[in-house]
């Protein structure tokens, strides 16, 4: 229904630039999010969509027509704030109908829709409430009735399960992505949780000092960053320095890394001898008896049972350390020497910061 | 419990004191005073009657004075809140030193002495004062106008010294807006005027409400404003009052007008205050 195509967009405050050339696209009905820390953009780009600030260059195109010149109040895009941003001085079935209101729609068919988007969202009985007087939850829900109730060309969502507990944010978030997808809504999506990101997205841009480090599918950030930073952000992981780094083929490089000489993928481009970095996931790697099946040596430092797995971290003797997580029964405890297979399929490597 | 609720009397205790001294105290001795016969030789006299009240309730002339001064007051108020409305939406817009500097602005009517500034208008408004001077430079009046001593100079000089009392409240109310509310409407396709009307309008009542009844207030009791730009030919309230206590010396008669005005002004707060309760209750988050 609606792509939106995010051409090198800046934003600059007095004596801030918030945004430093941020570039994206949306294809129709797709999820796309915005993940990183406070202070990267990622907020400052969802603002500039919904035209609540004017970008000092680059362009944002929706469905191929720029809409940097066309105001808020009419871009027809849905926007659900952190703190919800209800009317606290209308019900909630008028936060919901406010935008019907002012389409002068007839005050049947508002209360027909008002009704129906109540349904899609459970909150059919609060009509009359105030939203002082419904839970964090439900205040959640009619922000994200109201942003659809105006069947919105596209959906922005800036951080919406930030101030939910983490039961509800899990509920919130399922509901979240499901409207999007019945709906085949184009939707932004604002947050600084990695498994937020991941499990909600079609793609994820991460976000770095106001530049979009990496635009990928979930999959591909996780398992294919392009910089340590972007591997740091997407989870848990570690990381070797990798030495003579050799090419072998497209993406393929020989390393020699911790004592050990293995051949893996890596991104595209670098370099023979190119200073880089190995990435690591825990759950790449295995504890096995020392010997042949390892790939690396160590000793055991730290040790966490946590019922369903046990959390090791473990010294090389090249220095560097590795955390890993090993099936529960596994019997290591602080001070024993161990071998570490890794699935080499599932290691990468990348330079420390992209060029 | 019990601790708590004695340090609770304790500390509520000068402000019991104080309201009792200065306000309980003076207005029974004034209801008091309002009911006894006037005096030959002394003030008033040592009998009771209520014929102060037959008196004023039944001449035209207190009606039409009562009047004058709640609709005077109702056109200060009114005014005051057009006027302040856009200063307290600037002003909550500020912040750093431009803030300070609206703020003092905005009070200093408030920092000269009530004579001076009314003589200051005086001046003013002159027949051969600058006002009258500019407006026939500028061609816009051919003649000078009369406006001292009249009822519309007592509204512009009272208005002058009430906006600060209208304003504060509302920048209070207008700065505890979130911007997100604004940037809500406008995402479902409100235009400013309509963000105005439908949300920012309704959530700065919490401070409308107050600063209403302030200025509204003040201005019934107004007195040097009207006693000096008024003239002699049009009287309110408080200049007859203070006629009757300090000029006839007839305390009896006088306390009996100023019970009726305190009467009339008290009953029109508490019907506006129940008119706009619920829009009241309403946007208060």
């Amino acid at each position: 229904m609606t792509t939106v195509e995010v051409k090198s967009l800046r934003k600059s405050y007095e004596d801030f630039l918030a945004l430093d050339g941020v570039s994206l696209t949306a294809e129709s009905g797709q999820l796309v999010t915005l993940l990183g820390p406070s202070g990267c953009g990622k907020s400052t780009t969802l603002r500039c969509l919904a035209g609540f600030h004017e970008p000092n260059g680059g362009d944002i195109l929706v469905d191929g027509e720029s809409i940097l010149n066309v105001p808020s109040n009419r871009r027809q895009f849905g926007v659900v704030f952190q703190n919800y941003a209800l009317f606290p001085h209308m019900t909630v079935a008028e936060n919901i109908g406010y935008g019907l209101r002012l389409q002068k729609l007839s005050k049947g068919e508002i209360a027909t829709r008002v009704f129906d988007v109540m349904k899609l969202v459970r909150l059919t009985g609060l009509e009359d409430r105030l939203p002082r007087e419904i839970s964090g939850g439900q205040q959640q829900r009619v922000a994200l009735a109201r942003a659809l109730v105006l069947k919105p060309r596209l959906l922005l969502l800036d951080e919406p399960l930030a101030n939910l507990d983490a039961r509800l944010r899990d509920e919130v978030r399922w509901l979240i992505r499901d409207l999007q997808q019945q709906s085949g809504i184009t939707a932004f999506y604002v947050t600084h949780d990695q498994s937020e990101a991941m499990a909600m997205s079609d793609m994820v841009a991460v976000m770095k000092a106001g530049r979009v480090a990496q635009f990928a599918t979930p999959r591909e950030i996780y398992q294919k960053p392009t910089e340590r930073y972007v591997a740091d952000f997407t989870g848990e992981a570690n990381f070797l320095t990798a030495q003579s780094v050799k090419p072998v083929g497209e993406g393929r490089y020989a390393v020699h890394v911790a004592g050990a000489d293995i051949e893996i993928d890596g991104v595209p481009g670098l370099a023979e001898n190119a200073a880089a970095e190995l990435l690591l996931r825990p759950e790449s790697l295995s504890l096995v008896s020392t010997g042949d099946a390892a790939t690396f040596e160590g000793e055991v430092i730290k040790c966490a049972f946590l019922g369903a797995s046990l959390h090791c971290e473990i010294a090389l003797p090249e220095g560097g350390r590795l955390k890993l997580t090993a099936p529960p029964n596994h019997a290591v405890t602080e001070g024993d020497r161990v071998g570490i297979a890794i699935d080499l399929s599932h290691v990468w490597l990348m330079p420390e910061v992209a060029p | 419990m019990m601790r708590s609720k004695k340090l609770i009397w304790a500390l509520a205790l000068p402000a019991l004191l104080l309201l009792f001294v200065f306000m309980i105290l003076p207005i029974t001795n004034m209801v008091e005073m309002s009911f006894r016969t006037p005096g030959s030789s002394e003030p008033f006299g040592d009998d009771y009657t209520i014929m102060h009240y037959t008196r004023i309730l039944g001449d035209g002339y207190y009606w039409g004075v009562l009047w004058r001064s709640l609709t005077t007051a109702g056109m200060v108020t009114l005014l005051c809140l057009i006027v302040s409305y856009p200063i307290a939406w600037h002003l909550s817009r500020a912040k750093g030193f431009k803030a300070v500097f609206l703020y003092a602005c905005i009070a200093s009517p408030l920092m000269t002495g009530v004579l001076v500034r009314n003589f200051g208008w005086m001046i003013v408004a002159a027949l051969n004062g600058p006002l009258n001077e500019s407006l026939m430079a500028l061609g816009i009046i051919e003649r000078p106008l009369r406006l001292l001593f009249t009822q519309s100079l007592v509204i512009l000089a009272l208005v002058h010294v009430f906006v600060p009392f209208m304003v504060l409240p509302i920048n209070n109310a207008l700065r505890n807006i979130p911007q997100s509310l604004t940037e809500a409407s406008a995402s479902m396709g409100a235009s400013r005027y309509q963000v105005f009307r439908d949300v920012i309008l309704p959530l700065s009542f919490p401070g409308i409400q107050p600063g209403v009844i302030l200025v509204y207030v003040l201005a019934v009791a107004a007195y040097v404003t009207p006693a000096l730009l008024g003239g002699q030919m049009v009287s309110y309230m408080p200049t007859l009052i203070i006629g009757e206590l300090t000029g006839t010396f007839q305390w009896p008669f006088g306390s009996a007008l100023a019970i009726v005005l305190s009467c009339s002004t008290v009953l029109i707060v508490v019907v506006f205050t129940r008119l706009t309760w619920k829009l009241n209750e309403r946007a208060r988050a």
